[in-house]
């Protein structure tokens, strides 16, 4: 089938996209990075809107894009339906006639064109909206259309920029759902790209992420939470992270300190804890089975669902998560020292990259 | 900030309102003396001569077909104009802009040299068509044109400039060709500047005086249009002429209305 194959570099302005990475047919993979990470440069070099400087694009066997070889498929060739950011639907058109205008250019007759955006209408529950503009559509209609319409001229690979971001909280909830039921059911290789670490959980099989260009971690969804490479990434999920040498079962960290890890592997390390399983002490502890207790100042204090995110400077600063009880019970706030402490087994070590 | 928003702070200044007001004045009052020395009462005997109606209809008929030809090449210029980037591209928009600021008698002049009988291309127009352009009913559209055009060009260029491209990437990743996306998708987006073009062109045409005077002549029957006849009529009778500014006065409310919405309203609202 058509799996999907991007290793080259492409140029815009000053920056450069460095990025090998495959999708292969069915899988939904999320590139995910922060803004001006190159996420939309590579949606575009995979759609042909922009070229490769050197490297490969290849769908399936058929190569898209090879500047060694002097070959560049023009995105109306390429068969790869996008769904963008701002939807980018015809203002002047019905929604019935943007999801038929894919078929049309293709040379379908117009009767046949819109039998078959009909169906696809159906398909994702957008009948009613067959006769409107689309400025009379919400949000989340627009987005709904502009899926139909890629998925109708019948792409062999699928591209979605960023797909739930212009769409308010609750429209959001009800797309994501729908969305990812879609994205299963198309059988060619699906590229995401987002900013959003919930996005790309939700909606994808693989994710990789892309820092100043580069890709700076694959892996599953549970890989890339369970054990970030990057600050970036140990932000995104949520962890604190913490780089250093491991010696035995602890961890010197570089910027000073120790921590203690169950199952440290040898030499340079990464240890990653999650904010839930470290716990706050107005005093030291003592008699405690936590083989981790060190000392931080509070310097901040944020809700975050039905938690209370403290951030913390020191040695080695944490964020932990607590209950608002606790924060009451302790009188905790910004500038009060506090003592952490976390259990060897809530740490998780791993190579560093 | 409330301060400085108060009226006495950012009010209307007392120097401008009288220099305003005479301005709007001035040009007030020429056009309602037309309606005020209007010969109502002769009107129907002015308009009962045949010269009026046919330099009406030749007025007409010759503005229409510039205005066609104007949007038939006009478009396309515009768009290469907005979106072409080859070196020379700023000298074919000045190009473009020569006619708005020449003095359109001189536009005659530079026709008659270019298109004229003796004029560079008078030889070959000659022995293709059989016959020369000026003092011809060609010869005034070709004149209007030359000066209309223009119009069109520049307001649907700006309207290519500023146009959507994502929707017409989104349409070349759908299989569209370029043909394609300019007729289907670019096209439309653009559709009231060419209106707007078309209106402005229209009325630029109908008003042509000085290259038609030029390049057409006056002939009665032919070539004579309604601001030519107005310039026969004003020699001979000028106590009729307002008369005869009436259907030029009705279509330049008409485009004004037309345009409303692109012209009655302040630029940054």
């Amino acid at each position: 089938m058509t799996a999907l194959a991007v290793d080259g570099t492409a140029r815009v302005g000053g920056f450069e996209l460095a990025v090998a990475f495959e999708a292969a047919p069915g899988e939904v993979v999320a590139v995910l990075g922060p803004n001006g990470a190159g996420k939309s440069t590579l949606l575009r070099v995979v759609a042909g809107l922009l070229g490769v400087h050197a490297g490969v694009v290849r769908l399936g066997e058929q190569v898209l894009d090879d500047p060694a070889r002097g070959r560049f498929v023009a995105p109306q060739q390429r068969r790869v339906g996008v769904v963008f950011q701002d939807h980018r639907l015809f203002p002047h058109l019905r929604v019935l006639d943007n999801v038929a205008f894919g078929l049309r250019a293709r040379g379908i007759s117009s009767r046949e064109s819109r039998a078959v955006a009909r169906s696809w209408l159906t398909r994702l529950g957008l009948t009613d909206l067959a006769e409107r503009r689309p400025a009379q559509l919400s949000g989340g209609q627009a987005q709904r259309v502009a899926l139909a319409r890629a998925l109708a001229s019948g792409p062999n690979a699928l591209l979605l920029d960023e797909p739930l971001a212009a769409l308010d909280v609750q429209t959001r909830a009800e797309v994501q759902g729908e969305l990812r039921e879609h994205l299963r059911a198309f059988a060619g290789p699906t590229v995401l790209v987002t900013h959003d670490p919930i996005e790309a959980l939700l909606l994808s099989h693989r994710i990789v992420v892309l820092e100043r260009g580069h890709v700076v971690q694959t892996g599953s969804p549970a890989q890339i939470t369970t054990r970030p490479l990057t600050p970036y990434v140990a932000r995104l999920v949520g962890m604190n992270l913490y780089i250093g040498a491991a010696e035995g079962d602890s961890v010197r960290i570089d910027g000073g300190g120790t921590i203690v890890a169950a199952d440290a592997p040898t030499g340079r390390v990464l240890a990653a804890v999650r904010p839930s399983a470290i716990t706050v002490h107005t005093e030291a502890p003592h008699g405690s089975s936590a083989r981790n207790i060190w000392p931080v100042t509070i310097t901040s204090l944020a809700p975050l669902g039905d938690r209370i995110r403290v951030n913390t400077s020191g040695e080695l600063a944490a964020t932990v998560d607590v209950t608002a009880a606790a924060v009451a019970d302790l009188e905790l706030t910004p500038g009060r020292p506090v003592w952490l402490s976390a259990k060897a087994t809530d740490v998780s070590a791993y190579p560093a990259p | 900030m409330t301060a400085t928003r108060r009226r006495g702070g950012l009010g209307t200044p007392a120097l401008v309102v009288p220099f305003g007001a005479v301005g709007l004045l001035f040009l007030l009052l020429p056009t309602a003396a037309l309606l005020i020395r209007t010969p109502w009462g002769s009107l129907g005997a002015i308009y009962r001569d045949e010269h009026v109606w046919t330099a009406l209809r030749i007025s007409l008929t010759s503005s229409l077909e510039a205005t066609a030809a104007s949007l038939l090449f006009g478009v396309p210029l515009a768009w290469m104009l907005a979106r072409m980037q080859v070196p020379g591209i700023g000298v074919a928009r000045a190009v473009v802009t020569i006619p708005l600021v020449l003095p359109p008698v001189i536009g005659g002049v530079a026709l008659f040299n270019g298109l004229g009988l003796r004029g560079i291309l008078g030889g070959p127009i000659h022995t293709v068509l059989g016959r020369d352009l000026p003092f011809s009913f060609p010869g005034i559209v070709l004149a209007q044109i030359f000066v209309a055009m223009p119009f069109v060009v520049i307001t649907v260029e700006g309207a290519f400039r500023i146009a959507d491209r994502g929707v017409e990437e989104a349409a070349a990743t759908l299989g569209a060709s370029r043909s394609r996306i300019f007729l289907t998708v670019t096209l439309p987006l653009v559709f009231p500047a060419i209106v707007a073009g078309a209106m402005l062109c229209w009325a630029r045409a109908l008003g042509e005086f000085g290259a038609t005077l030029l390049f057409g002549g006056n002939v009665t029957g032919s070539t004579q249009t309604l601001p030519t006849l107005v310039l026969s009529v004003f020699q001979r009778d000028p106590a009729q002429a307002p008369a005869l500014a009436l259907p030029l006065m009705a279509v330049a409310v008409l485009v004004l209305l037309a345009l409303r919405d692109k012209w009655l309203r302040p630029v940054a609202s």
